[in-house]
């Protein structure tokens, strides 16, 4: 049995984990169903070790839940962030990090064979000139070195110039101190903090939805294909019914949703010509794949569906680009109560959260909600957060209209209203 | 261009702060420098590599450590950390952190770089139309007065137009500057003199702030931000049971995310999810349990409860009308 590893060779799995922690924080060993019990238990101790402050257990009749207590309104930084610190490592690996770019750090360029001398006399460290050349075209290409090629002579080198100006200019590790709270891949913000030994002090994020840096890594592949302007094969597993499915698009767009921090990819789709939305939480796998035609119909330029995109996005209320009862659009119009003056900050309500919706005065203390969208389903959310004033609610999707005044009714029998 | 990368690991960042120490090094400081910055059971890896010299990257020197490298080592900014700059420089929210010369000359230094993203390939769709004015000079002013306020422990003087209308004037010390998502808004959470040596905690939106003034004087007392918000929130929780379907328990554990909660199973497909919560979240949290209809059942706390009821019975009283 080999031993127990803090560190981890690669992240999905861990992902998948980390996410069934975070999300529902309840399930115990018994209810884990990816693999062993013993992959469950090593998964578990490394959550553990990694993120011990936040981790909480509850006892419970058939075990113990353990689950991740993470209040985003009383935390500087997203603690999973280092989940994403953990990728293992060999010996040679650390030790030639640190010699190589302390003997380079003065701005000296040398060859392979150079470093690997040096190595030897500065540190008193043997390794073969093989090993040292392959590490510094590594670092060549994350950026840690640059590389410079004069006739057959290749050399590398540092140029921390960038880094010095960081460090003169503390406004931006404010900057990132804020941004990797706030904004998209926080985790590189952070890791920018803690490479110039600066944390955050100034700033806290509501409405910060931690669980989602998962998905970073997969985000910068697929913006790497949208800046190719090229196709994607997706694989994408369902969170309801857990199965596997493969499904082929133009990607486009990243779609995110503020009040849940869920994040979808938009794509078009060419078998079904039409820009659909996927989570990124369930997407495992993206790559690259050219889109062909099957059926001779010519597949619209990528800039051509941006533009599409562009124009049908004014008429989505959320992700969704598809009627309740296929018509093109539905119309919805909600009559709202709003006692005035005291009240009028409903009517701001309507107007900053109505996405385009217009607003008017239909009289004293009424006043008209109306909007045209795809999919008055996706509305239904925000239309409930006005329960208690709305005085009428139709739309030309009449399953969505009854389906509101069914759950209105299903919600007076739950909590015993009657006059 | 990578995240999930070794240069980025916990371990180097350790060792790092270990080799630039000037000073030699026991192997105890060593200890508790991996117990302070590493993971629960990083000392189980590191510390045999640098005691057997796996990881030869000291001198030993009887029991002291002495690193191999320079105190002033700079780990340079990888492609992956310039191209996330680069994309800063286009948020709107940046001129608030750096004046029009240090984005030029940042600009500059990554002339040659792509950003990791550009602004128009996200859409938040449903954040709010009304965010805060970024550009606005005042409002920039007021901004970077109140952070370095906050940095210091400075109080400010400030002129605030309350949501009502209402014109408040008052010396607050700057805790944080919070962000909303949502609405696309900063608030101030200040601590405000309560009379007999105590605080209070308030929150102002910046962009009501009409005037603001660093004073001489400075909060010198010890503070705990979190104790002060945590003593706000109300003894009991508000008691979700959540039925699971149309992938409601989904949907409500990651929506309700952002709150401090704990949720256990009562049976099969029932769970139930303690929120806790203080009174500037009530309403917030109120309109959210709404939205979920009747798939989320409120069993408390009773105040919660009764707040719910009264906007259902109004919504009854106007559909009978």
């Amino acid at each position: 049995m080999s031993a127990f590893k803090e560190l981890v060779k690669s992240f999905p799995k861990t992902r998948e984990y980390i996410r069934d922690f975070f999300v529902y924080g309840f399930k115990t060993r018994d209810e884990f169903q990816y693999k062993s019990l013993r992959t469950y238990d090593n998964e578990r101790r490394r959550l553990e070790s990694w993120l011990s402050p936040y981790v909480r257990k509850d006892h419970v009749s058939n075990g113990y839940n353990i689950s991740l207590a993470i209040d985003s309104n009383l935390l500087d930084t997203n603690p999973l962030f280092r989940v994403w610190k953990t990728k293992s490592f060999t010996d040679n690996d650390i030790i030639l990090h640190f010699l190589i770019l302390d003997l380079l750090q003065d701005g000296t360029k040398l060859t392979a064979e150079e470093i690997t001398d040096s190595l030897m006399a500065k540190y008193n460290t043997i390794f073969d000139t093989q090993t040292v050349r392959r590490k510094c075209n590594a670092y060549e290409k994350t950026g840690l070195l640059n590389r410079k090629k004069t006739g057959k002579t290749v050399v590398f080198f540092i140029d921390n110039a960038l880094a010095f100006w960081i460090r003169a200019n503390s406004s931006i590790l404010d900057a990132l101190a804020f941004y990797q709270m706030a904004g998209n891949f926080g985790i590189i913000g952070n890791s920018f903090l803690e490479q110039f030994d600066f944390s955050n002090k100034s700033f806290r994020v509501k409405h910060s939805f931690f669980v989602h840096t998962l998905e970073d890594a997969l985000l910068l592949t697929i913006l790497d294909i949208i800046n190719k302007k090229t196709g994607a094969k997706l694989e994408i597993k369902s969170t309801k019914t857990g199965r596997t499915r493969a499904i082929t698009c133009i990607p486009l767009q990243i779609f995110t949703s503020t009040r849940s921090g869920r994040r979808f990819l938009c794509g078009y789709i060419n078998k079904t010509r039409r820009f659909t939305c996927f989570r990124l939480d369930a997407i495992k796998k993206a790559v690259p794949e050219e889109i062909k035609s099957n059926d001779g119909y010519n597949i619209p330029g990528y800039d051509e569906l941006i533009k599409k995109l562009d124009k049908n996005r004014q008429q989505a209320w959320g992700v969704s680009f598809q009627s309740t009862e296929n018509h093109h659009t539905e119309r919805l119009k909600m009559e709202v109560h709003v006692i005035e003056p005291d009240e009028n900050y409903i009517v701001g309500r309507l107007k900053r959260e109505g996405r385009g919706g217009t607003v008017t005065k239909k009289e004293q203390n009424i006043y008209i909600y109306e909007t045209e969208v795809f999919d008055c389903n996706e509305m239904l959310p925000w239309i409930r957060t006005f329960t208690g004033r709305i005085i009428s609610l139709e739309c030309t999707a009449k399953s969505v209209e009854r389906r509101f005044y069914r759950d209105l009714q299903e919600m007076y029998y739950m909590y015993q209203i009657c006059g | 261009m990578e995240i999930f990368s070794e240069i980025y690991n916990c371990y180097y960042q350790v060792l790092r702060h270990l080799l630039c120490r000037q000073d030699a090094l026991t192997i105890q400081d060593i200890r508790r420098q991996v117990c302070s910055e590493g993971f629960e059971e990083s000392m189980l890896s590191i510390i045999p590599k640098l005691e057997s010299g796996t990881w030869d990257l000291f001198e030993k020197d009887g029991s002291l450590y002495r690193s191999k490298i320079s105190s002033s080592f700079t780990t340079p900014v990888s492609k992956l950390e310039k191209s996330y700059l680069k994309a800063l420089l286009s948020d709107p929210r940046i001129g608030l952190f750096l004046s029009k010369e240090q984005s030029e000359e940042l600009n500059g230094m990554l002339a040659c770089v792509t950003p990791l993203w550009k602004q128009e390939q996200f859409c938040y769709y449903d954040q709010f139309s009304d965010g805060d004015p970024y550009n606005d000079e005042k409002y920039r002013y007021n901004f970077r007065t109140l952070l370095y306020a906050q940095k210091n422990c400075k109080y400010v003087d400030i002129d605030y137009t309350s949501p009502k209308g209402n014109r408040v004037h008052h010396y607050y010390v700057p805790a944080r500057l919070e962000y909303s998502v949502k609405n696309d808004k900063f608030r101030l959470l200040a601590l405000k003199d309560a009379g007999h040596g105590r605080i209070k905690l308030e929150t102002l939106n910046i962009s009501r702030i009409q005037t603001c003034n660093i004073t001489e004087k400075t909060y010198s007392k010890d503070y705990n931000l979190n104790s002060l918000i945590r003593n706000s929130y109300y003894k009991e929780p508000v008691k979700l049971l959540i039925k699971n379907k149309r992938n409601t328990l989904e949907r409500a554990m990651l929506h309700f995310a952002n709150y401090e909660k704990n949720t256990t199973k009562i049976d099969s497909d029932t769970y139930e999810c303690l929120i806790y919560y203080n009174k500037s979240m009530e309403t917030e949290l109120l309109v959210e349990v709404l939205s979920f209809g009747p798939t989320l059942a409120v069993k408390g706390n009773e105040q919660f409860l009764r707040k719910l009821k009264e906007r259902l019975k109004r919504q009854y009283d106007i559909s009978m009308r």
